[in-house]
């Protein structure tokens, strides 16, 4: 096991290092100086090309890159050209409160899809099913900032029921960190839970018309000792693939959710990186998402044989 | 109970009783805590409340003291010697001596602190700073290569942090930044990068006598705390406000009060103020290099319309680089070009333009500058002038203005209280600043003449000569000034903008 776990990721860092080379040159590819962008409209020339060579930027490209790979493979991201602070310190600020909510959503999305899939399969074609199908679609539909608003206003606004501006961490107050963090939570619950309900419920439908199910049903198994035993570890296995890879494309960051409730989280140090061009933020949060992806993915395909025990790790 | 005394304390004392948060929205982060550096509006707003520099602009526009109580200027225009109040004490608790001036002038001369306004003091600029010298503990002298009446206007500018006097201890041994240790009525609290600016009542702050004016006087912190949230989503913000996690929301965009309108528990605000959008036009540009297609342009355009349409009937229409609400602005400068499609049309004939494509550049950051782009394409397509809109994200937009790389483009300005500094966002050598559009000799020279006159009288003379030929020229079509709209809670008393478009939170309080 330990040797796939070391082989799997050895085999990830041809693609850290394609990923590094991408960023580090797409990013210089846009229009754009960062240089301009902090000393803004009206910044004379001298002061622009001492806060280029400031930064380095007045390097060769290829020298530029080398540099910063060099530091990246010691674990030392650089600095923000903005704030100054270490990229790698906002990284796992910013990415601790993504966590947070990508966690505990996917986690809750999962739960309703799983129950709410393996019902409607096996209610196919009945109200239930027809409720659940129609469920997951509107919640496929929507959109999450539109839903973040709409939650934003009637739990936040007009039932003042809950906070929804700001953050607090949970270092302060765990009881305040936990109230801030329930709308963004609910509205990325909602919005995950449709696509994984639509795939739970494909898979039981297949999984439904095996012989061995029908086997299990004429051995007087009860429904629910079938559904839960039989159906649900062979039906999950797709489910998990697709939470895998939800949760690695959440946990790079939420950006439309973190600005409707203005959460410092990963995805919105990533846009504000992008839109004020401080290029060493842009490749640190980038470089961080891939390798989040690749342990996210390596960490679901390791919980395979839990739930299929013809998928062993070799 | 025990939290009212405090309070009465202070009432029976004779203060003011005072709230103990004010917060206020900003739609984006600062960019740093070093005032007139790395900087932008935002930056430049809420470091005002921390810093002072030696004068400060009035609400009219005009210099007054700040931390100089006084000054004089030598015969011949070069030398300048101020006096320091000498009740003054930073953040830190020592006191405003001439020692602090000398060094944090002489710091901002050093190119290595990337002050924005050090051009204005090279050998392209209104003079050059000879010496900085401390006279007494409370006097300093500064002299300047040549005369130079812009230079107290100079050191007033926001956007040059207004040239903040700071404490040493603002910088590591080395020069590098550590915090600013001011003179304002707010000290610096707690910055949360992306969440929060936290600034403090400086409680030993020392206000100028008198009503609020401008940036300098009647400075008084009614709150203990002001608290800048960075909330970047406008609806979420609109909906703090209701909500009351939110008191101030400060420079909205017409669009944006929708839904807000009208609420009882809401004040509103809309104060003329100094900026400018505007159509710029690139005279180098192989088919904007003839003045007939550029008038051609400017001629369809429709300045009212377009401003009612825009600013929901909140900004003026305005074509002239001198905003509607600057008192410079008079009769010459309150010419509207009259909007003549048919005129234009024959125009465009007469210059052989084909109804080949011509690019205008635009950014959303702004959303009032894409709104101006895509009414400007539509009044122009009445002549036959084919516009085709480019939207750019702003760094972008920033670098295409900055290189000149544009053929035509939809630009706003920030405020500029003096008309030298407006006509200068314009006039320029193309070779040194491909920025500017208008380069010719003779808006060189008048604007030269401008920076280096005194007269008030010969002032306004050049300054309506420079607009009337700005409308003849068309190296740019100035469109509206806008107003800043503001949106507070009911129980927030004395929040009142003025035309510099600065957040002004000292002298606001909470019911």
């Amino acid at each position: 096991m330990l040797g796939y776990i070391f082989k799997r990721l050895l085999s990830t860092l041809p693609t850290l290092l394609l990923v590094s080379v991408g960023v580090f040159f797409l990013i210089r590819l846009i229009p754009g100086d960062p240089a301009l962008v902090l000393l803004g409209e009206g910044a004379d020339a001298a002061s622009l090309a001492g806060v280029r060579a400031d930064l380095g930027l007045d390097r060769p490209l290829p020298v530029q890159f080398l540099a910063w790979l060099e530091h990246a493979v010691r674990g030392d991201l650089g600095r923000s050209i903005v704030s100054g602070e270490p990229v790698s310190g906002l990284i796992l600020e910013h990415f601790a409160v993504t966590a947070v909510v990508v966690l505990v959503a996917v986690t809750l999305a999962t739960l309703i899809a799983v129950t709410a899939g393996l019902v409607a399969a096996w209610r196919q074609d009945s109200a239930i099913d027809i409720a659940v199908i129609g469920a997951a679609t509107v919640v496929l539909a929507l959109p999450s900032f539109w839903l973040g608003l709409l939650l934003l206003l009637l739990f936040g606004v007009k039932l003042g029921w809950l906070p929804f501006i700001g953050y607090v961490p949970f270092s302060e107050s765990a009881v305040q960190a936990a109230l801030f963090l329930v709308l963004p939570v609910v509205t990325l619950t909602i919005t995950e839970s449709g696509v994984l309900t639509r795939m739970m419920r494909a898979s039981c439908l297949d999984v439904l018309q095996l012989d061995y199910v029908t086997h299990a049903r004429a051995k007087g198994l009860s429904e629910a000792t079938v559904l839960i035993r039989h159906v649900f570890p062979n039906a999950f296995a797709p489910t998990l693939t697709l939470v895998g890879l939800t949760l690695g494309h959440l946990l790079g960051g939420v950006a439309v959710i973190e600005t409707v409730f203005t959460l410092p989280g990963l995805g919105r140090l990533m846009v504000d990186s992008v839109l004020s061009r401080d290029y060493p933020v842009v490749q640190g949060c980038l470089l961080f998402t891939a390798v989040v992806y690749v342990v996210v993915n390596l960490l679901v395909d390791l919980c395979y044989p839990i739930f299929d025990p013809r998928v062993t790790a070799r | 109970m025990l939290a009212c005394v405090p309070v009465r304390a202070r009432a029976e004392a004779g203060e003011p009783p005072r709230a103990p948060i004010l917060r206020a929205r900003l739609n984006s982060d600062l960019v740093s805590s070093d005032p007139g550096t790395r900087r932008d509006e935002n930056t430049d707003g809420v470091l005002l409340h921390i810093v002072e520099g030696l004068v400060g602009s009035r609400e009219d526009g005009s210099v007054g003291p700040m931390l100089a109580s006084r000054w004089s200027i030598s015969p011949d225009g070069r030398v300048y010697t101020f006096a320091l109040r000498p009740e003054v004490v930073f953040h830190n608790g020592a006191p405003l001596t001439a020692a602090e001036v000398v060094w944090s002038l002489q710091r901002y001369l050093k190119p290595e602190t990337r002050w924005r306004c050090l051009e204005v003091f090279g050998s392209h600029g209104i003079a050059r700073v000879l010496a900085v010298k401390a006279t007494d503990a409370h006097t300093v002298e500064v002299t300047l290569d040549r005369a130079a009446p812009m230079f107290l206007t100079t050191l007033a500018r926001a956007d040059c942090g207004a040239t903040a006097i700071l404490h040493p201890d603002s910088v590591r041994a080395d020069g590098s930044w550590i915090a600013p240790i001011g003179t304002g009525p707010f000290q610096l609290g707690e910055w949360r990068h992306n969440q929060f600016v936290q600034l403090k009542r400086f409680p030993r702050y020392a206000a100028l006598p008198g009503p609020r004016d401008g940036n300098i006087g009647g400075k008084h912190a009614l709150v203990d705390e002001l608290r800048f949230l960075v909330i970047p989503d406008t609806s979420a913000a609109r909906a703090a406000l209701v909500r009351g996690s939110l008191d101030v929301i400060d420079n909205l965009y017409p669009a944006e009060l929708m839904g807000i309108r009208g609420r009882q528990d809401l004040q509103f605000q809309s104060v003329p103020i100094l900026d400018c959008y505007t159509l710029l036009m690139q005279t180098r540009d192989p088919v904007l290099r003839d003045v007939r297609i550029r008038t051609a342009i400017a001629l369809t355009i429709d300045a009212t319309a377009l401003t009612k349409a825009i600013t929901r009937g909140t900004g003026t229409a305005n074509n002239s680089p001198i905003p509607a609400a600057s008192p410079f602005h008079r009769a010459a400068e309150a010419q509207l070009r009259t909007v003549d499609v048919e005129k234009a049309r024959q125009i465009l004939k007469a210059s052989g333009y084909d109804g080949r494509p011509i690019q205008l550049i635009t950014s959303r950051r702004d959303p009032q500058m894409f709104d101006a782009a895509v009414v400007i394409q539509a009044m122009a397509a009445r002549a036959g002038v084919n516009l085709q809109i480019d939207t750019l994200d702003w760094p972008a937009h920033l670098a295409r203005y900055t290189t000149g790389d544009y053929q035509l483009m939809v630009e706003s300005f920030s405020p500029r209280l003096d008309p030298t500094l407006s006509f200068g966002l314009f006039i320029g050598d193309k070779r040194q600043e491909p920025r500017k559009t208008w380069d010719t000799p003779r808006a060189r020279e008048l604007l030269d003449e401008a920076t280096r006159t005194a007269d008030p009288a010969r002032r306004q003379t050049i300054f309506d000569q420079l607009s009337l030929d700005f409308l003849e020229e068309v190296p740019a079509v100035v469109l509206f000034n806008s107003a800043r709209l503001s949106v507070v809670r009911a129980a927030v008393t004395g929040h009142q903008n003025w035309m510099s478009a600065q957040p002004r939170l000292w002298g606001v309080g909470l019911r």
